[in-house]
């Protein structure tokens, strides 16, 4: 008897222990976005395509170039293509402040662009659940909305952003 | 990026085995090219050439298999088989065997640069398992039976036991000497023990210089114990008191085994005098075995992180300029300023030295271009059945690694052109009155600081009137436009402008002289092109010795700055707006009585456009003979700067060959003077 009672409670014990594992696996499949500020408005960038967040630094014009590329910068030996987040989003041109940052990006192809954003707030951490699909409405750059607290942040999707460039 | 930091032990075995791979490939390219020539001279392959590929194939297959890349292994193996019969005889070279042997190569490295990629290539290894399909169905050919028949061995006068103590290889070298009728010899010498490795490599050179060593092998019967006893088989055509005099030898040293066959089946033989071959063999593995005991290889990232760190010393160095100039200016810290001037003045010398080695490291000779170059043209003469010689000069000539790999491409388009739409078919050329063989020249010179390559062919030449119909027919040009034959020329190098309707097999698109003037340019060179009808066509690239570093005029337009290629440049000179005149609708700068076409950087490039009363400089750029000058707000002098690629969604900036980067941090666009060149000649069409 007292064998058929511990089998019982191992059952137990194993069951309670594949639920805790589910819950965990089911938490781990989080998102990990890099919030940015455009023209007011948050959106968010799939953290792993961002290679670094550089301060504001001299851009040097390109020359009949299309207007949302705002121009050259060099980093750290390499020559970056620089591009107008919000002339890419549709927010009125401004000039970059104090706040502004250059938010370099790789494609899938391991090419790369920085993109001029107002300012990067805060990297977020979400359940993949809660990742929500964009209204009809939302521009084509947007994947996916998902909600903090009282805002809706879009996420960018970073392939469709360079090729409003290459197209 | 990320990456770097993360490198596990597997990365760094797949490096160094890719490394190895990468040098066993190469050297096995400059055997199968070694092989062809001999093959198309009519010669017999140099045993050691074949033995040195065989046993390339080996290595290659043993650590492909070690390092788990089956595919590769498997390929190599096949390679193998293939060489295996070869060297021992069972097999003869013939135009099928060295094409398989160059694809397997070219495929095997095709092989190996995927490997850095996470996936599997499906189409490659669909490539390799069809090479392997042709290789097989190569291999189960007949064989003829070996020409030597036991018999004739057996009768040999050779010490007992020595045949039977022969390995596969060495026996079928004995066999293939006898049939092509040379001489066998057996050298008995006895070596102290001490130094005999040291006497018996020497031996081993001085017959390779008269002839091929078979076999050595240790043998009893020493005058004393510290003394040691060999039995060498050699095969030559000198006889045996000869012999002996050229290894300085006592005669009685060496004795005939066989008897050479006279002249007369020496020719037909075939295989050439050894005395124009053995040397170079043993002279090239001597140098083989020098390379890889004294150099390394780099991975050209960590060359390109070496010059940007000197180039951030150099930074350093202007900052600590810029101290001493104000440390001099008050009288009170003048003392200091001068002293610490002489220990500034002493890093900029150090630094530049540096940076001069730096980029030495960096330089390559063009051979390897030029065997792609070989190989490709073997190719094509198989493929379409055309007889055109490939002639190669200034193989030696060095540039920066980056810039070789770089021409390839343009350069095998070239040449492809060349042999597809240039050269005429044999009875066109005899009509003609021409050699029917074909004709191509590449020959690269080095001219300071730049290297100029120049892709001849003595073919039909470019017929500038069909050119011509084709551009108005396109709506390029003006059906009255008037053109000089030089500008006619000049539309081939527009994008997607194409001499032929047919797009062929060789050449790919078109015939792409638009990709290969981008490429070129995008590497700070030029390209021009001259052809005359019938005779000829002749397309020059001048390139800068190094990406690393080019010398730059730099200008000012408007707010902006650029820099040009020094290269480009023919001269620089102030201009008054009275010195520029308009013409039938275009602007034109008198220039010593030659009336150039003018191009106002601002204006083109829609800066805010400087006044027209202003006082301007023309710059004027130079390309073969088309020349436009260049008007800009100011001169600034030259500098030192290294082009880079301008990295981004935006593939093509029109005008625009790169960028560079000057102490400031501030990025500077580098002008693609070809482009300018030809916009300022559009522009004049344009008006006219």
């Amino acid at each position: 008897v007292s064998s058929q009672v511990a089998g019982e409670g191992w059952d137990v014990l194993a069951r309670a222990a594949a639920r805790a594992r589910e819950a965990r696996e089911e938490s781990a499949v989080l998102r990990e976005l890099l919030c940015v500020e455009v023209g007011g408005e948050p959106y968010a960038l799939p953290i792993e395509r961002v290679r670094e967040i550089v301060r504001m630094r001299p851009l040097t014009r390109v020359p009949r170039a299309p207007a949302l590329v705002l121009g050259v910068i060099s980093l750290r030996g390499e020559i970056l293509q620089v591009l107008d987040l919000r002339r890419a989003l549709g927010a009125a041109a401004l000039p970059p402040t104090r706040r502004s940052r250059i938010v370099v990006l790789h494609g899938e192809a391991g090419d790369v662009a920085g993109w001029l954003v107002d300012a990067v707030s805060e990297v977020l951490r979400v359940p993949e659940a809660e990742l929500l699909p964009p209204p009809g409405v939302a521009g084509e750059l947007v994947t996916a909305i998902c909600v903090r607290g009282e805002r809706f942040v879009s996420l960018l999707e970073p392939d469709r952003m360079q090729s409003l460039v290459a197209a | 990026m990320a990456g770097k930091s993360r490198k596990s032990a597997r990365d760094k075995a797949q490096q160094e085995f890719v490394s190895e791979a990468e040098e066993l490939l190469e050297r096995m390219r400059d055997d199968l090219s070694a092989l062809a020539e001999a093959h198309a001279a009519g010669r017999a392959a140099a045993p050691a050439t074949v033995n040195q590929l065989f046993r390339s194939a080996h290595t290659l297959k043993g650590s492909a298999g070690t390092f788990g890349y089956a595919q590769l292994a498997e390929l190599a193996h096949h390679l193998e088989d293939v060489l295996d019969r070869l060297r021992m005889g069972r097999a003869t070279l013939d135009p099928t065997g060295i094409t398989l042997l160059d694809e397997s190569v070219s495929l095997a490295t095709a092989a190996l640069e995927k490997l850095g990629g996470a996936e599997a290539d499906e189409s490659l290894s669909e490539t390799i398992a069809l090479l392997v399909g042709r290789i097989a169905a190569y291999e189960a050919r007949p064989v003829p039976p070996p020409e030597v028949t036991l018999a004739a061995l057996a009768a040999l006068a050779v010490p007992e036991g020595l045949l039977r103590a022969l390995t596969e290889y060495e026996e079928s070298r004995l066999r293939s000497s006898i049939a092509q009728g040379r001489g066998l010899h057996v050298i008995e010498v006895e070596l102290e023990l001490s130094s005999f490795e040291e006497g018996l490599g020497e031996l081993t050179r001085a017959i390779h210089e008269v002839g091929e060593l078979i076999s050595t092998l240790p043998s009893p019967g020493a005058a004393s114990d510290s003394r040691i006893r060999f039995v060498l088989l050699a095969a030559s055509e000198l006889g045996a008191t000869e012999l002996a005099a050229r290894l300085e030898l006592d005669p009685a040293a060496v004795r005939v085994a066989h008897r050479p066959v006279a002249a007369a089946h020496a020719e037909s033989g075939g295989e050439g005098l050894p005395q124009q071959r053995e040397p170079r063999a043993a002279e090239g593995e001597a140098a083989s075995l020098r390379s890889l005991s004294g150099t390394v290889r780099v991975d050209i990232k960590k060359l390109d992180e070496l010059m940007n760190r000197v180039g951030e010393l150099a930074r350093e160095r202007a900052a600590l300029h810029a101290l001493v100039v104000r440390l001099t200016a008050d009288r009170s810290t003048a003392r200091i300023g001068l002293e610490l001037d002489k220990i500034q003045r002493g890093l900029e010398r150090r630094v530049q030295a540096l940076q001069a080695d730096v980029l030495d490291v960096r330089m390559v000779p063009l051979r390897q271009v030029f065997d792609k170059l070989t190989r490709v043209v073997r190719r094509l003469k198989l493929d379409l059945g055309k007889d055109v010689r490939l002639e190669l000069r200034g193989a030696e000539t060095e540039l920066d690694k980056l810039i070789v790999e770089q021409l390839v491409d343009p350069l095998m388009h070239l040449v492809r052109n060349a042999f597809d739409h240039a050269i005429e078919s044999a009875e066109e050329r005899s009509r003609a009155g021409k050699r029917p063989e074909g004709l191509i020249q590449v020959e690269a010179t080095q001219r300071g600081h730049d290297v100029a390559l120049a892709v001849r062919d003595d073919g039909r030449g470019i017929d500038a009137d069909a050119v011509r119909a084709r551009a108005v027919e396109k709506g390029l040009i003006a059906a009255d436009a008037s053109l000089t034959k030089k500008e006619t020329l000049e539309l081939l190098f527009l994008p997607g402008f194409s001499t032929r309707s047919t797009v062929s097999e060789t050449s790919g698109r078109g015939v792409g002289l638009d990709v290969v003037r981008a490429n070129v340019a995008a590497l700070g060179g030029l390209v021009a092109l001259e052809s005359t009808p019938g005779q000829g066509t002749l397309v020059s690239l001048t390139l800068p010795i190094t990406l690393a570093i080019i010398q730059a005029l730099l200008v000012g337009a408007a707010d902006e700055r650029f820099a040009i290629p020094l290269g480009g440049v023919r001269e620089t000179l102030a201009v008054s707006p009275s010195d520029v005149q308009r013409s039938a609708g275009r602007e034109l700068l008198n220039l010593r009585g030659e009336a150039l076409p003018v191009l106002r950087l601002a204006e083109e490039f829609g800066l805010s456009a400087s006044p027209r009363d202003q006082k301007q400089y023309a710059v004027v750029l130079g390309m073969g003979d088309a020349r436009i000058a260049l008007l800009v707000d100011r001169l600034e002098g030259q500098q030192d700067a290294v082009i880079k690629p301008v990295l981004g969604p935006l593939r093509t900036l029109r005008g625009v060959a790169g960028a560079t980067e000057l102490g400031t941090q501030q990025a500077v666009l580098v002008l693609d003077v070809s482009a300018l060149i030809e916009d300022g000649g559009r522009r004049r069409e344009a008006r006219a």
